[in-house]
């Protein structure tokens, strides 16, 4: 049996997605652990199709997925993308603009994102247009609260569900 | 000897019967579930047509606790994530703060670290070796025999952090204090226990024929479908594929340290009850390295000294992924300045294993759905954060 690549240093992966994505209107950058892709929600479906299929990329693993409310820049999502192929690992943000949440759901090329997308539109209230079941996983299912947005308060559960009708009772 | 007369029998196939399927609810509250699982199954007599997972029982808001919290306060509540093995959380959550703060962790504290992950990566695995055995219809016998060992591991923890499941032990920049002074002796003393569990759980459960055929060809994975549904760990190392963090993703002290990955072939439930309890000896192996290692550092420093009273971190974004006890722990991390981080995220194992339950179960029987969920090893305080 052949020997598994090593894991592959940030800045090649970087090198690598700038060759790639030269011409699309997205930022290369990294962070502490990965490289990271700046990408417009337009372009998002192109950019990711491109990193599944081709040949030098190769991410066939969707890791994990975040939704952040960014205050007044609008929601993100991050996508931590790996590739077991070559073992090199990639980080796509999403930046949708206030009040207009809606990014292309990937659901069709990794299932393992119907879960996350699920969670992430409950928590902070992105929409991903084309999920077949995008109802609450966490959450109550007729609740409508997005309990991860920065302008929810830290409180009982009770008080969010109306069911006890008090004034909030402990902030940290 | 016929219980009924001919006649009376009913007749089954292509008779003109109609056949509805039928819904049933399994859980919240149901021994099988491991926790407060609940999922609708429809079936068509025996075989399962649909399965629909509802999880959220436990959510307690984990990641926005950690949010309105300062850093060293948050290790309380990720150790709650996966209970069955506390520590191998703490780790995670302090590699993710260390790598934001660039906060260096002394050698020893990195032993001691992995040592402990690995003694938890054993609880976790014989509470699974339990509690499968249960599912499959040993009833109580197993259960106790994975008691014994996990009981004295937790007797062990309760010496070195005062408290059995929820240690609270790590700290940002190393472990809270020193292992206390028998340590040596009481885990060598440990590790030849675990052993003669492990040899019990062979001779009783992988010996016995009942449970093998029961578990064999039971929902086979093949690699392709794992990496798809997102299957991490020991499932996604059943089906043949050897991919283990610690190994690929070196991280702590793991490149110094000698072991196997077991891997099974054809990913079924049989594979995936067998990879675990290899890879509980293999963490024995583990240990006693460490052990050996600690040894020739006596009285070292085990957190860093120069760390200020509040943690403070002005920017950073990271994403730290550990070999948890059911897969890929990973802890997303994003900081803007002040006590606290602007956003957690943790990246469940168990969540992302249970994702594929569904397309798991479609076609089998109602007896094996139980058994496939099972053989998941979920822990559903990691399910629902």
């Amino acid at each position: 049996m052949s020997k598994p690549p090593t894991p592959k240093p940030i800045d090649q992966v970087v090198k690598l997605l700038e060759q790639r994505f030269g011409k699309l209107p997205v930022t290369i950058s990294q962070t502490a652990t990965d490289a990271n892709i700046d990408c417009p929600p337009g372009h998002f479906r192109a950019v990711v199709e491109e990193l599944k299929t081709h040949r030098d990329l190769a991410f066939d693993f969707l890791r994990n997925m975040v939704g952040i409310d960014m205050l007044e820049e609008g929601l993100a999502c991050k996508y931590q993308f790996f590739s077991y192929k070559h073992r090199h690992a990639v980080q796509v943000t999403v930046l949708t603009p206030p009040g207009n949440p809606h990014i292309p759901s990937i659901t069709d090329l990794y299932p393992a994102a119907n879960w996350h997308e699920r969670e992430a539109a409950e928590m902070v209230g992105l929409v991903f247009d084309g999920h077949p079941n995008l109802k609450n996983l966490l959450l109550d299912e007729d609740v409508r609260i997005h309990p991860l947005l920065k302008a929810h308060p830290l409180q009982k559960a009770e008080i969010l569900q109306g069911i006890e009708d008090t004034t909030p009772g402990f902030t940290f | 000897m016929t219980i009924w007369p001919e006649e009376r029998v009913p007749a089954l196939a292509d008779d003109g019967f109609e056949t509805v399927d039928m819904t049933i609810n399994v859980g919240p509250q149901h021994p099988a579930t491991h926790g407060v699982f609940r999922m609708v199954l429809t079936v068509d007599g025996e075989k399962v047509v649909d399965c629909e997972p509802y999880i959220g029982y436990l959510h307690r808001g984990l990641e926005k606790l950690t949010e309105n919290h300062d850093y060293r306060q948050s290790m309380g509540w990720w150790d709650r994530t996966d209970y069955l093995a506390g520590m191998a959380c703490e780790m995670a959550y302090c590699m993710a703060v260390e790598k934001l703060g660039n906060i260096s962790v002394p050698l020893r504290a990195e032993y001691i670290r992995v040592m402990m992950v690995e003694l938890s990566r054993i609880l976790s695995h014989f509470m699974f070796l339990g509690a499968f055995g249960a599912d499959v219809g040993s009833f109580g016998t197993s259960f106790i025999y994975a008691w014994r060992e996990r009981e004295r591991i937790y007797d062990f923890f309760e010496e070195v952090a005062g408290d059995r499941m929820f240690p609270t032990y790590f700290r940002p920049g190393g472990v809270q204090m020193d292992l206390p002074e028998n340590y040596q002796d009481r885990v060598r003393w440990l590790l030849g226990s675990i052993r003669q569990g492990l040899e019990d759980f062979d001779g009783l459960l992988v010996g016995n024929e009942i449970f093998v055929e029961r578990c064999r060809g039971l929902s086979p994975v093949t690699p392709e479908q794992a990496i798809a549904w997102g299957l991490t760990g020991p499932c996604l190392r059943a089906t043949g594929f050897k991919f283990d963090l610690r190994k690929d993703e070196p991280y702590s002290v793991y490149p110094n340290l000698t072991f196997d990955i077991p891997t099974g072939t054809s990913g079924d439930v049989f594979d995936r009850f067998m990879v675990r309890m290899a890879e509980a000896y293999q963490s024995t192996r583990i240990v006693e390295q460490c052990l050996d290692a600690l040894s020739q550092m006596e009285g070292e420093l085990v957190l860093n000294p120069d760390l200020p009273k509040t943690l403070r971190i002005d920017s950073g974004e990271c994403y730290v992924r550990t070999e948890g006890t059911k897969g890929e722990y990973g802890v997303y991390a994003l900081a803007k300045g002040g006590n606290k981080p602007y956003r957690m995220k943790l990246r469940s194992p168990s969540f992302c294993n249970l994702s594929a339950l569904r397309e798991m179960v479609i076609g089998t029987y109602v007896a094996d759905a139980i058994i496939i969920l099972g053989s998941l090893d979920i822990v559903l305080g990691e399910v629902d954060k």
